[in-house]
């Protein structure tokens, strides 16, 4: 296991190296850069006439004039040393600083998503495929369709109506009001949870009524395997049979789209946003694409994607824990 | 120490009921081997689950049928009033009555390692703890003949062959303690010379522990070398049973006589071996009257396509299912 998660270790290293590539190349695309913007905003209607030796200028206060290979690895040196991202010119101070909150509470929106679809969908696929053809099972298969077929959009505004309708709170966004800004305690902790649970559901629908299909699908395979069969006739009860035999394999399709699912909660958290009047990260790096903020959008961009592929080390680690083939097949 | 009576089994199947298994009897005597022979098809596997209650579920046992068995403490209780689930069965279960099957690979599950299947097993029979369960398992894979017992029990069934996840299935099987042992076909997938091993393999074991056995195989040639007593299955029905010797040497059942043809054998070496003409009829339509009626080359119109022969005494507790014993019966009366 140590050599597996060794290998797996440096594959997620070279490819955080080629994203963070990747990223800083994105940053660089659009045309002009913030010395250009930075001129325009402080002096347009001022009637200072300004000449390219003055952006040039900003350019170099900046740091912006520099080439490229040598601002990426400035760039990229300072994170991984100082956990430095860099200026947020926008906003005249620290990306850190811009970022902060919003990286937690775009975390907790994922982790809350995450574990409320797995915590959901496992026992239930597992419950449809060990009563199958049953009553509970075609009623939980109507209703992982409905899932399927309902945009989550459309489904955060429904519950919003409703929520708002019996519970007349301010349920949208991520806390009660005053909570937002004030000093993170127990109370403001629990505020979240009670905020959580209505984005984290909206996201956790689809995938919900996804993955009950699938392990549904497996742990029905998985039941008829001979090794079930021969396992009851050694006298192993029921239910530590189920768990310990075919639910184990039956939940690896899940495990192993761990780095698939955060990927699309990632793009659908904008919209749910939106509707729900959260703030997370989605608004921000728009915005900072709009102002040609590069710090700002890199930054966001890179911890997104890194968490993609953390996510896809853990999903591949647990695999291996999981089914110990797979960690011969590696060598 | 196990008696089955009037065992039937039927499936629920999208094209309805099928039987497969009509109306078999068998006995176990302790220490003794039971060889159930047959070509694929003919209901060996299920009618040995059924012992267990370990058919699927849409497989049904008929309520007439009896499955007496007698533990190790003597008692004596039908399988069949037991159901699926609940204690008295998993006390069966491997504690009582072991099980092998045709394919070792697919028996163990590939995610344990060999000796974390063991000590379940172990631990679920036996009142002992983790550490003696082990040591039990190790003894057990030394016993059927696994070279470096320490090391392999912490193997995954993946890093073994073919042959060695047999012998660990065999251990698995018996480190519960079975008094009775039942082996589905367990030589079926493996090389012919690996084959002969495990097979005397389990023949001593089953001596040294004084176990009972079924031992299932399509293969005639494979009984003489392991059963004392066999039961000849066709289509779901026992045609022929009593002991080995005299049903290899006096084979009653026109289906035996055509088993035994089909033998190689040393002395027909050079001769052509003469199968059995035509095809097994599928078990969702058998033939009415005695199933082997459409392949039979003594079979008598009118009487056999029509009729269902009973079982009869052709010697001691020799018995077999067909006209042509009836009629030399009648005829001798
Ligand atoms: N789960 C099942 N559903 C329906 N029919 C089955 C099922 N299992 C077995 N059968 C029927 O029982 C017959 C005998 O099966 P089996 O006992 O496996 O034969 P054998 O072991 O002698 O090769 C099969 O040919 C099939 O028609
Ligand atoms: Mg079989």
């Amino acid at each position: 296991m140590l050599r597996f998660t060794l290998e797996r270790l440096v594959g997620m290293i070279v490819t955080m190296v080629l994203v963070s590539m990747m990223v800083f190349l994105i940053m660089e695309i659009p045309p002009g850069d913030y010395a250009d913007r930075y001129a325009f905003r402080k002096y347009s209607g001022t009637g200072i006439a300004i000449t390219e030796a003055d952006i040039e200028a900003i350019r170099h206060d900046f740091g912006l004039d520099k080439p490229m290979a040598l601002r990426y690895v400035d760039w990229i040196g300072n994170i991984v040393l100082h956990g430095d991202f860099g200026q947020a010119f926008a906003f005249e101070t620290d990306v850190t600083k811009v970022i902060g909150d919003k990286v937690w509470l775009t975390m907790a929106i994922l982790f809350g998503t995450l574990l409320l679809t797995y915590l959901i969908a496992i026992p239930i696929g597992i419950y449809a495929a060990v009563r199958r053809a049953s009553f509970a099972d075609y009623g939980l298969t109507i209703f992982s369709y409905l899932g399927l077929a309902l945009p989550n959009f459309l489904l955060a505004l429904i519950l919003l109506y409703f929520v708002n309708l019996w519970f007349g709170a301010d349920i949208g966004g991520l806390f009660s009001t005053g909570m937002s800004d004030a000093p993170w305690s127990f109370a403001k902790a629990w505020d979240l949870i009670k905020h959580l649970w209505l984005p984290a559901f909206v996201l956790a629908w689809s995938a919900v009524a996804y993955q009950i299909q699938t392990i549904r699908a497996t742990m029905s395979d998985e039941l008829n395997k001979l090794s079930v069969t021969a396992a009851r006739a050694r006298g192993v009860p029921e239910t530590k049979l189920l768990i310990k035999y075919p639910a184990r394999l039956a939940i690896n399709p899940v495990v192993s789209t761990i780095g698939f699912d955060v990927n699309r909660i990632f793009s659908e958290l904008p919209i749910v946003a939106v509707v729900l009047g959260l703030t997370e990260l989605g608004e921000l790096l728009l915005n900072a694409y709009l102002d040609l903020d590069m710090y700002v959008a890199g930054a966001i961009l890179l911890m997104l994607t890194f968490v993609i592929v953390l996510m896809n080390f853990i999903s591949d680690l647990l695999l291996a824990w999981l089914d110990p083939r797979i960690k011969l097949g590696s060598n | 120490m196990l008696k089955v009576e009037n065992l039937s089994i039927s499936f629920r199947t999208d094209e309805g009921l099928i039987t497969p298994v009509q109306d078999i009897a068998f006995e176990v005597q302790p220490g003794r081997t039971l060889g159930i022979v047959g070509e694929s098809g003919s209901g060996k596997s299920i009618s040995t689950k059924a012992l267990m209650q370990l058919l699927p579920g849409n497989g049904i046992i008929s309520s007439e049928a009896k499955i007496l068995y007698t533990d190790k403490s003597g008692k004596t209780r039908d399988i069949n009033r037991l159901g699926k689930k609940g204690r008295a069965i998993r006390h069966i279960r491997g504690g009582e009555i072991g099980m092998i099957f045709q394919e070792p690979m697919a028996s163990f599950s590939p995610v344990y390692t060999i000796g974390n299947q063991m000590v379940e097993a172990i631990r679920l029979h036996r009142n002992v703890g983790r550490k003696d369960a082990r040591r039990i398992a190790v003894e057990m894979l030394d016993k059927v003949g696994i070279s470096n017992p320490e090391a392999r029990v912490d193997q995954y069934p993946h890093e073994m062959s073919g042959g060695m996840r047999q012998r660990a299935m065999i251990a698995l099987a018996l480190s519960a303690g079975p008094a009775l042992l039942i082996a589905d076909e367990p030589t079926t997938a493996l090389d012919v010379t690996i084959q002969a091993q495990v097979l005397e393999l389990m023949r001593n074991l089953q001596r040294d522990l004084s176990m009972g056995m079924i031992f299932i195989t399509h293969d005639l040639g494979v009984i003489s070398h392991i059963a004392d007593d066999v039961a000849v299955m066709y289509l779901g029905t026992i045609v022929e049973r009593g002991p080995t010797d005299k049903v290899i040497h006096e084979p009653a059942h026109p289906y035996t006589q055509g088993l035994i043809k089909a033998l190689p054998s040393v002395d027909r070496l050079h001769d052509r071996l003469t199968p059995i003409p035509g095809d097994i009829p599928s078990p969702n339509d058998r033939p009415t009257g005695c199933p082997f009626h459409t392949r039979c080359t003594k079979v008598i119109a009118g009487l056999c396509d029509q009729h269902q022969p009973q079982i009869l005494q052709v010697g001691e507790d020799h018995t077999v299912r067909c006209f042509l014993h009836e009629k030399q019966q009648r005829a001798s009366a």
